[in-house]
């Protein structure tokens, strides 16, 4: 018998040996699993904890409630209700009016100081209030109005009283004045009508993530537009009517490379050519989405090859079996298989393209616009460079803003997703 | 032995009556090609009219591959080049100005796994007829669908749930489904492909049962690895070896007096 041939029960002694090195290694791995997930789970946390807790004061500001006289002839001289005739009354001034009857200022300085309490969009909001119910006019009624940004940040408690005058950013006058205000209970904190209302604004406390949000929503509406059924034709072009050759591993090389392509280069191609070459408007949607669309193209052909390459060729063959075309075996079969995963792929190339910023500098949808876009043609910005662009800014109140535009940014992508794996579900429980 | 071996090696020619007097579909020295592999060599053989013929041989011998020739299921694979011709009521399917649709709503074909839609079982059999525009409206629709699933042997266990998915049946149910699809759109001839193969031994009783009943309306052509099955269910029976086909003649005289030593050895079970 030959030596090498081993003895059986050395054999079992042998793999009782061996069991307890592989239990450990079994053990040591599932450690490490545990410790990787543990550590994700802590910076996700930590991630939310941070993002919602500074987030979660952006929602709120402080408001001062005055009274006010709706005097006709004074907010709307013209008594047309018109822009221009309520544009030249003179709102702000009786709201500072009732605010003096208040804290009654003494002195030029100290009368200033105090006209700047209450936020600049006060005639505004007057305006709005008239306008929306003009039987105000001829009453005293009690009005809330936005505290400057200066002031909100007193109240929080960013600025501190102890700090000398000169330091601070509010005078000892102001504190005296909102001290007066808040004896009085005039000042209120409460859920912000300007974060989901207004649009970007110099002034912090009026500063609101609309524009944005709509910005965000017809940039992405083009870029799906324009990126699924280009992406989907690709990828059933790739897979189910082109021949396998040179060229197309070509471009399925260069579809791959694409994927890889830093955001930033599709936005400097997006300024070359679609407003170099074809002359189209700066920080328009429609620009923004198409270079969006390019970014998230190799993204959804990529994914929907891959889904398109799932289908059972079993169902390929059935179809073609009992003699259906080319065209309709796409569309009857291989299509509505895919399609879960062509959303999927989708969905996360539109996931991406809602938080990139980069492209969209590029393409001057960093301006400061104030006007909500209407159309794909009005110039616009998106939420995640309202983001950046309050980022930048130095007002104590912006940091607040920032974080309460990226808990909706969030809550959009959240929405986003989970509107898509209930598509996906659906479309896979049919079967 | 030794004499028979040099016997086949100067043969090229087919053993056996490769011709039919009732001949449907014709077939004349077809070669087929994978890329530079030859896969089918030189074969030629008639099908004849409300025939079951079967295509017995070895794994790998390309009896596959020469059914599929006859509804051009080839064309969808890049690298399979075929010649030689082959005929439909003296038509050649070949012809460039041949269209693959019409053919192959005459020439339908079974599967060797079961391959219903993920559809429901109405929508599965009452697929081919719309796609091909043969009912006018929703009632002939449906009789056409009932009258297919009947005669697939398959309407009294189905007739309650025909809107549930055809997916949901068991294996011999779904392979029986693929056959009412393939004869919802009445077609000549009928391709199986193993059809057997992934079924249990009931499920294959009724699955032959129905193919010797379905032999009365539609020419047959069944390919099997099981020589009972062939015993049982054709008439014909052709024996393929290395792409070449070796012989062909009455069932019954195959399997009891074969002519060819290749395909005694196949029978007696000495090769495959």
């Amino acid at each position: 018998m030959s030596k090498k041939f081993i003895n059986p029960l050395e054999a079992t002694e042998l793999v009782k040996n061996s069991i307890k090195k592989r239990r450990a290694k079994d053990n040591r791995l599932r450690l490490y699993g545990r410790i990787a997930i543990g550590m994700a789970t802590c910076f996700l946390l930590f991630l939310f904890f941070s993002i919602f807790t500074k987030g979660y004061p952006g929602f709120f500001q402080y408001y001062v409630t005055l009274d006010i006289k709706f005097d006709r002839e004074r907010i709307d001289p013209k008594g047309d209700l018109s822009d221009t005739s309520l544009y030249e009354g003179e709102a702000s001034n009786i709201v500072n009016e009732s605010l003096f009857s208040i804290i009654n200022p003494q002195g030029r300085k100290a009368k200033k100081e105090a006209r700047k309490i209450v936020s600049s969009g006060k005639d505004l909001r007057i305006a709005k209030l008239v306008k929306n119910d003009p039987s105000l006019f001829g009453t005293v009624t009690k009005v809330k109005f936005a505290l400057d940004d200066d002031i909100d940040s007193f109240l929080r408690g960013y600025i501190n009283r102890d700090t000398p005058e000169s330091e601070r950013r509010i005078s000892d006058n102001v504190i005296a004045f909102v001290d007066k205000l808040s004896q009085e209970n005039r000042i209120s904190y409460e859920f912000s009508d300007y974060i989901l209302k207004g649009s970007a604004s110099g002034n912090p406390e009026m500063a609101g993530i609309k524009g944005a949000f709509f910005g965000s929503i017809l940039t992405l509406s083009v870029c799906l537009l324009i990126a699924f059924p280009l992406g989907v034709a690709t990828a059933v072009y790739l897979e189910e009517i082109a021949k396998k050759n040179k060229i197309t591993e070509i471009i399925e090389v260069n579809i791959n490379n694409l994927a890889a392509v830093p955001s930033v280069v599709f936005g400097i191609m997006g300024l070359a050519i679609f407003i170099s070459i074809f002359g189209m408007p700066r920080s328009i949607p429609l620009v923004g989405g198409m270079v969006l669309a390019l970014m998230t193209l190799p993204t959804i052909i990529i994914s929907s090859r891959a889904a398109i390459r799932a289908v059972p060729p079993s169902v390929r063959d059935a179809a073609y079996g009992i003699g259906a075309s080319k065209l309709q075996v796409i569309f009857h079969h291989v299509i509505p298989l895919a399609m879960p995963g062509m959303l999927t792929g989708t969905i996360i190339g539109m996931a991406q393209a809602l938080g990139e910023t980069a492209p969209l500098l590029m393409i001057g949808m960093v301006a400061f616009i104030v006007d909500v876009p209407n159309s794909v043609m009005d110039p616009g910005t998106v939420l995640p460079v309202q983001i950046f662009m309050w980022a930048d800014f130095a007002e104590r109140m912006f940091i607040q803003k920032t974080s309460a535009a990226i808990i909706i940014l969030l809550g959009f992508l959240i929405t986003m997703n989970a509107f898509a794996i209930y598509l996906r579900k659906k479309l896979e429980r049919r079967w | 032995m030794s004499d028979k071996a040099n016997d086949f090696k100067s043969l090229d020619l087919t053993v056996g009556d490769v011709f039919s007097k009732e001949a449907r579909l014709k077939a004349r020295n077809v070669n087929v090609y994978y890329g530079d592999k030859k896969a089918i060599d030189n074969v030629t053989i008639d099908i004849g009219n409300k025939e079951v013929i079967s295509f017995i041989g070895p794994s790998g011998c390309g009896k596959s591959t020469f059914l599929r020739c006859f509804n051009r299921m080839n064309d969808t694979i890049d690298i399979c080049r075929i010649e030689g011709q082959i005929t439909l009521d003296n038509e050649n399917i070949y012809d460039s100005n041949i269209d693959v649709v019409p053919l192959r709503a005459r020439i339908g074909m079974v599967f060797q796994k079961p391959n219903p839609f993920p559809k429901s079982i109405y929508d599965n059999v009452a697929y081919g007829p719309r796609i091909h525009g043969l009912c006018e409206n929703k009632e002939h629709l449906d009789s056409v669908v009932e009258e297919s699933l009947k005669r697939a042997g398959l309407w009294d266990e189905v007739n309650d749930r025909l809107l549930s998915p055809g997916t949901g049946l068991s294996g011999g149910q779904q392979q029986r489904l693929c056959i009412a699809r393939a004869i919802a759109v009445s077609p000549e001839v009928i391709l199986m492909d193993e059809p057997c193969s992934a079924l249990d031994p009931i499920a294959t009783a009724k699955i032959e049962e129905l193919i010797h009943e379905l032999g009365n309306e539609y020419s047959i052509v069944i390919v099997t690895h099981s020589m009972q099955q062939a015993a049982r269910v054709s008439k014909r029976t052709a024996y393929f070896h290395l792409g070449k086909l070796i012989e062909v003649g009455k069932t019954k005289e195959i399997f009891t007096r074969p002519q060819h030593n290749q395909t005694e050895a196949y029978i007696s079970g000495k090769i495959g």
